[in-house]
């Protein structure tokens, strides 16, 4: 019985081919544009944090419990005392210890406050991407030439009136607070997608600027740490936590609350959208079904009389619009998928619209659209849910009609 | 245990509305034995098809009894009757009422998938007797493709597919034309000799009333007339 009832239930919504054709677009361009439309957000957001992080902010970040925001040079933790801790955690995959400082660079044209960070050039290579982000026109990463160095970003270049190789004098209190006059010279010029880090941000040797800070050998305001992605991220997190009970051990999401904030924002915006976009689709199935419906009145009376029961009359009306809601999702989601394949390979340039000032507010001018696993079982279980919702409504109908009315309607 | 299959017993439908009462069906009393090829005729209004839908089960009688095979149906609930027609009464439609999206075949197999028989049996059952009523080579053909009495003959086959008690049919020859009405009333009659089918006509065609071997008449809801045929 059951297989007739879906076989019926199936050669049912082609009898009006028109109609169900038009339903079935809609609902395929709904589902397409909303898989697609999911994917591209999420593609975005998680692209500009995943560069934040790779970029300058890393997954897990510890400091000494006393460093605050106002970078506190005497809030330091001596190496040694944790990198055991941190070895014993397979998650991480690496770190670097830095001197992070407060100070004022100056160029012989103008100055600007800037957050330095003293860095170990190899250890940096193996936690941050930044070193990817200079040009071959701008220098390197530390170019290994003797001198004393300073990374900046192009946008602290041209506040600065500064090139490659022009002299910076950076201005700092060290340990005991007296002022300490450090002069380098640019090696390299850094461009990221999140303008306020690059305006910002400076990077220095460790070994270069220590000697000046007044900082016993070894010592580090803060250790960055990388893992392979969120996930592993979340699983060491509190592993880490425990095994530096004396330690500030915060994520990304803790460090930059406003990442965290905007990955969860658009998570709720793209169930919303989505909502909206199926509860609007869901009209339409309705429509579609309850005018199939209303013109079988005669026949659903004729099977009724014949001894079809109204249990089963219910659930052929409740499968025809399951059909036509699963093939038209299943059509959009398909096409969301292959589509969102092809841009999440070869990117889509944002840059013709607002050319780079997306990157003024960290988000990257190329969108690599992104399926997760998680949204699109979220969007599967919302397209169930639709279908289900707007079956039950024609198949109440179908099931309040009376044979005999129905017969000689 | 009675040996009619159809015994009802001052048997009333009766629609009331605020201004007056209609006795659609006032106090039939008749019985229906096995093998009968009966025609209930009567003038427009006269009650043959309301009384045709008391005794398919389709509308419940406001008094009076109504046996079918010795079971009374009107204490039946609805959900019950629908179960009671499914297994033991056939139904003819004047308009034929074909599963347009089905086969020939599958529109008569499907009342037998709705009983639970085996496909195989059903499969069988459906060329049996498609092959009966002279549509075998159609089998396969959906109804917009068949003519209206090859559509009746479909019908036919499909309310004997569910091997009913007896089979109801309301003004079966109305949409046909004449050649196509004799050949539907000769293979009835056939079937209904070969294999004792039990045939219930409502009907204002003479043709009918020719081939019906028992006439009850109607009028104003109430038999003023049953003849049962010589030979």
């Amino acid at each position: 019985m059951k297989t007739i009832l879906v076989s019926l239930a199936w050669k049912n919504i082609w009898r009006n081919k028109l109609r169900s054709g038009m339903i079935l677009g809609a609902i395929a361009v709904g589902l397409f544009a909303g898989t697609f439309m999911t994917a591209f957000m999420s593609g975005w957001i998680s692209r500009s944090v995943e560069s934040d992080i790779r970029n300058h902010l890393s997954y897990i970040r510890i400091h000494h419990p006393d460093f605050d925001a106002n970078n506190d040079i005497n809030a330091f933790f001596m190496q040694e005392d944790v990198r055991s801790h941190i070895a014993s955690v397979s998650e991480i995959t690496g770190s670097s210890y830095r001197l992070e400082l407060s100070g004022m660079l100056a160029s012989a044209a103008n100055a600007v406050g800037v957050a330095v960070k003293g860095v170990d050039v190899a250890d940096e290579k193996g936690v941050f991407l930044l070193y990817q982000t200079i040009p071959d026109t701008c220098g390197s990463f530390f170019p290994d030439d003797g001198r004393m160095q300073i990374v900046i970003s192009r946008k602290t270049a041209e506040k600065l009136k500064v090139r490659l190789r022009s002299k910076l004098v950076l201005t700092f209190q060290d340990t005991e607070g007296e002022i300490q006059n450090v002069a380098f010279r640019v090696g390299g010029i850094f461009k990221t997608s999140n303008t306020s880090f690059d305006e910002g941000c400076v990077l220095v040797r460790k070994s270069d600027i220590l000697p000046y800070t007044g900082l016993p050998a070894g010592a580090a305001h803060e250790v960055s740490l990388m893992t392979s992605g969120f996930e592993t991220c979340r699983s060491a997190l509190p592993r880490l936590q425990t095994l530096l009970p004396g330690m500030d051990v915060q994520s990304w999401d803790v460090l930059q609350p406003e990442l965290g904030l905007m990955f969860r924002w658009i998570d709720l915006m793209n169930g919303v959208i989505l909502a909206i976009f199926l509860a609007a689709l869901s009209f339409g199935i309705v429509n579609t079904m309850l005018m199939a419906v209303l013109e079988r009145t005669r026949e659903l009376g004729m099977l009724a009389c014949i001894g079809m029961s109204r249990k089963r009359i219910f659930r052929m009306i409740m499968l025809e619009t399951l059909f036509l809601t699963g093939l038209g999702s299943c059509i959009g989601i398909l096409l969301g998928l292959v589509v969102t394949g092809y841009t999440a390979r070869n990117g889509i340039d944002l840059t013709f619209m607002l050319e780079d000032q997306f990157e003024d507010f960290g988000f990257g001018s190329i969108v690599y659209p992104v399926m997760q696993l998680k949204t699109f079982a979220g969007i599967v279980t919302l397209v169930i849910l639709t279908g289900l919702l707007s079956a039950i409504y024609p198949a109440r109908k179908a099931l309040k009609l009376e044979p005999l009315d129905s017969i000689r309607y | 245990m009675s040996s009619f299959i159809i015994e009802t017993k001052d048997l009333y439908k009766i629609y009331k509305d605020q201004a007056s009462e209609v006795h659609a069906v006032d106090g039939v009393s008749l019985c229906i034995a096995q093998g009968e090829f009966t025609a209930i005729v009567g003038p427009s209004g006269s009650g043959k098809t309301t009384l045709l839908n008391l005794i398919g089960g389709l509308d419940t009688p406001t008094a009076g009894s109504l046996c079918i095979d010795g079971e009374d149906i009107s204490r039946l609930s609805s959900r019950e009757l629908i179960d009671f027609r499914l297994h033991h009464i056939g139904f003819i439609f004047q308009s034929y009422n074909l599963i347009p999206v089905l086969t020939a075949k599958e529109n008569v197999s499907f009342i037998m998938d709705l009983q639970g028989r085996k496909r195989r049996d059903a499969d069988s059952r459906s060329m049996e007797l498609l092959d009966a009523v002279g549509l075998g080579d159609r089998a396969d053909s959906r109804p917009a493709k068949l003519s209206g009495g090859q559509q009746q003959r479909v019908a036919v086959a499909r309310a004997l597919a569910s091997k009913p008690r007896f089979i109801l049919a309301d003004e079966p020859t109305a949409n046909l034309d004449s050649k196509s009405a004799a050949n539907l009333l000769d293979m009835m009659e056939r079937l209904n000799k070969q294999e004792h089918t039990t045939f219930l006509f409502s009907t204002h065609d003479p043709r009918i009333m020719a081939k019906a071997r028992r006439i009850i008449t109607l009028e104003d809801g109430r038999i003023v007339n049953d003849i049962v045929k010589e030979g």
